[in-house]
């Protein structure tokens, strides 16, 4: 190990090097710093491929040099300073709590997935299953969102999100759980290391449950062909219509966090995670670079389509895309040798 | 489910068929890629003025030293946009013009007798607020040299949008394309 900055405060410091690590990596690595940055690189991107799919220029003014890359930063400093109006009708505390409560469960999934071999918070043989329950606990809050906010679109978007999350989860669940049964484990790290191992990706072993969670993650953050919960031109911003200043910023931020953390989760499982590498620091680069072409492509697909309806929405997920889970199982099944010898 | 449909084209076939679901969506993906790859069409305002056709129907401008007051714009105005004023110090009537109510169909220009009214290239004006948009003769004289000057000599360099068969619009600069 050439250069380990964590071993090197822990040994000045006398603080244990896990509890160090179980700090550093939900707030630096792959965790809050990081998603800050991966977010606003995403987010920049996301204008300007829209922009450009639509042959236009997208945000340039702010920073003409950098292509309007820093119009994300003028946007945060404009949000930061506005007020945060809460309405008259809203339940006072569960209307401001439940966004920040909502964004911290979702920064929790940074202690249980790891940023590359060796960088993560804790390790645990369950730690798929953790990722898997951190995420889901989101919708509940959004719901109360959408219901504290007193506000008729925030009632149909909470309405939405509690559909959606269902449909979305179940699909999500049976393709993580097919790729849990290909590698006999549900530890991101054996994962990787069984892939690295064999020089097959899950992707190539099993494309339809890499498909499928793709596509499931997509429903799960409101990405664009599902984005009903969010649904512009029809309920204004769903849950979230009501919010401002910081705590709408954390509303956004939210769903991109949870894009980030199934994009990580989607580079472990079916391309290998920080395979070609085994060096914290080139690894770590591999897993990033991975997860931000992931994103990136999930945030191309904005441009490509429309947004579906509730009633397809609901059954392309129950009617096609779960019994495909259960191909995705099958071909676990056939395939699960070449993993464990 | 996902990969049935082979979507093989039918050449010269009475209908074309429906591609199969794969190939629908990854043509919609390499349609949209395609398109990346393409410059915008969008013309950059901030640096560029529109360069506008020299028949373009603009706000109306006023002459004063050529009106003889016969108030026939007034009249044949459709929308009472120009009414007739007495100027302190003139016998006659002379025009006033309510820019909030022009429709800028130019019927005043054609009927005017001795030229006095005259039609420019800009109509993106702004005002502060409604009063300053109804016109006195002498404000509407006064303004309409500005807005002569500013028609001369525009500050931004111009250019002209031209839909070129291959790349789509395409902008020009209108100074060197006419040489």
């Amino acid at each position: 190990m050439a250069v380990d900055p964590l071993a090197w405060l822990s040994s000045a410091t006398g603080v244990p090097y896990w509890a160090l690590r179980a700090v550093a990596a939900p707030l630096l690595y792959p965790g809050l710093a990081t998603f800050m940055a991966v977010a606003l690189f995403i987010i920049w991107a996301e204008r300007k491929i829209t922009a450009r799919v639509q042959m236009r220029v997208g945000p340039l003014y702010v920073s003409r040099r950098l292509g309007g890359a820093l119009q994300l930063l003028a946007d945060g400093v404009r949000i930061a300073f506005q007020e945060i109006i809460i309405p008259e009708g809203a339940e006072k505390w569960s209307f401001v709590l439940s966004p920040i409560l909502a964004f911290t469960v979702v920064s929790l999934a940074f202690t249980v997935v790891p940023g590359g071999p060796g960088v993560y918070g804790f390790r645990s043989s369950l730690s798929l299953l953790v990722t898997y329950a951190i995420i889901t606990l989101t919708p509940i809050l959004v719901i109360t969102m959408g219901w504290a906010s007193n506000n008729k679109f925030s009632f149909i978007g909470a309405g939405r999100e509690a559909l959606v999350s269902i449909t979305g989860e179940a699909t999500l669940l049976a393709s993580l759980l097919a790729a849990a049964m290909m590698y006999g484990s549900m530890d991101f790290v054996a994962i990787v290391g069984e892939q690295a191992a064999s020089r097959v990706p899950g992707i190539a072993a099993n494309p339809v449950a890499a498909l499928l969670f793709f596509i499931a993650a997509l429903l799960v953050t409101d990405r664009v062909p599902f984005d009903l919960v969010l649904g512009e031109q029809e309920i204004v911003q769903g849950p979230y219509t009501e919010y401002t200043g910081l705590l709408f910023a954390l509303t956004m931020a939210l769903d991109y966090a949870k894009l980030y953390v199934l994009m990580l989760v989607f580079t472990h499982l079916f391309l290998g995670g920080w395979a070609p590498f085994a060096s914290p620091l080139l690894g770590s680069a591999a897993v990033f670079a991975k997860t931000v072409g992931l994103m990136l492509l999930a945030v191309f697909l904005r441009s490509v389509y429309g947004r579906m309806r509730l009633d397809q929405v609901a059954s392309m997920f129950w009617s096609r895309l779960f019994p495909l889970a259960l191909v995705a199982f099958v071909i676990s099944a056939l395939i699960h040798p070449i993993y464990t010898p | 489910m996902a990969t049935t449909g082979g979507g093989e084209e039918e050449k010269g076939g009475g209908h074309r068929r429906r591609p199969g679901l794969v190939r629908a969506h990854l043509d919609a993906i390499a349609a949209a890629a395609r398109r990346l790859a393409k410059p915008p069409m969008t013309m950059p305002l901030v640096e560029y003025g529109d360069a506008r056709h020299p028949g373009y129907r603009g706000v109306i401008l006023f002459d004063y030293d050529k009106c003889i007051g016969c108030s026939l714009c007034a009249q044949v105005c459709p929308s009472r946009a120009i009414k007739m004023y007495r100027v302190p110090g003139d016998k006659r009537l002379r025009p006033g013009y309510n820019i909030g109510r022009c429709i800028f169909c130019g019927l005043c220009v054609d009927i005017c007798p001795t030229d006095a009214l005259s039609e420019s290239i800009v109509h993106d004006k702004v005002y502060s607020d409604v009063p300053s948009m109804d016109m006195d003769p002498v404000d509407w004289a006064l303004w309409s040299r500005e807005v002569k000057k500013e028609e001369e000599s525009p500050e931004k360099p111009l250019l002209r949008a031209r839909v070129d068969p291959e790349r789509g619009l395409v902008y020009e600069p209108v100074g060197e394309a006419e040489g």
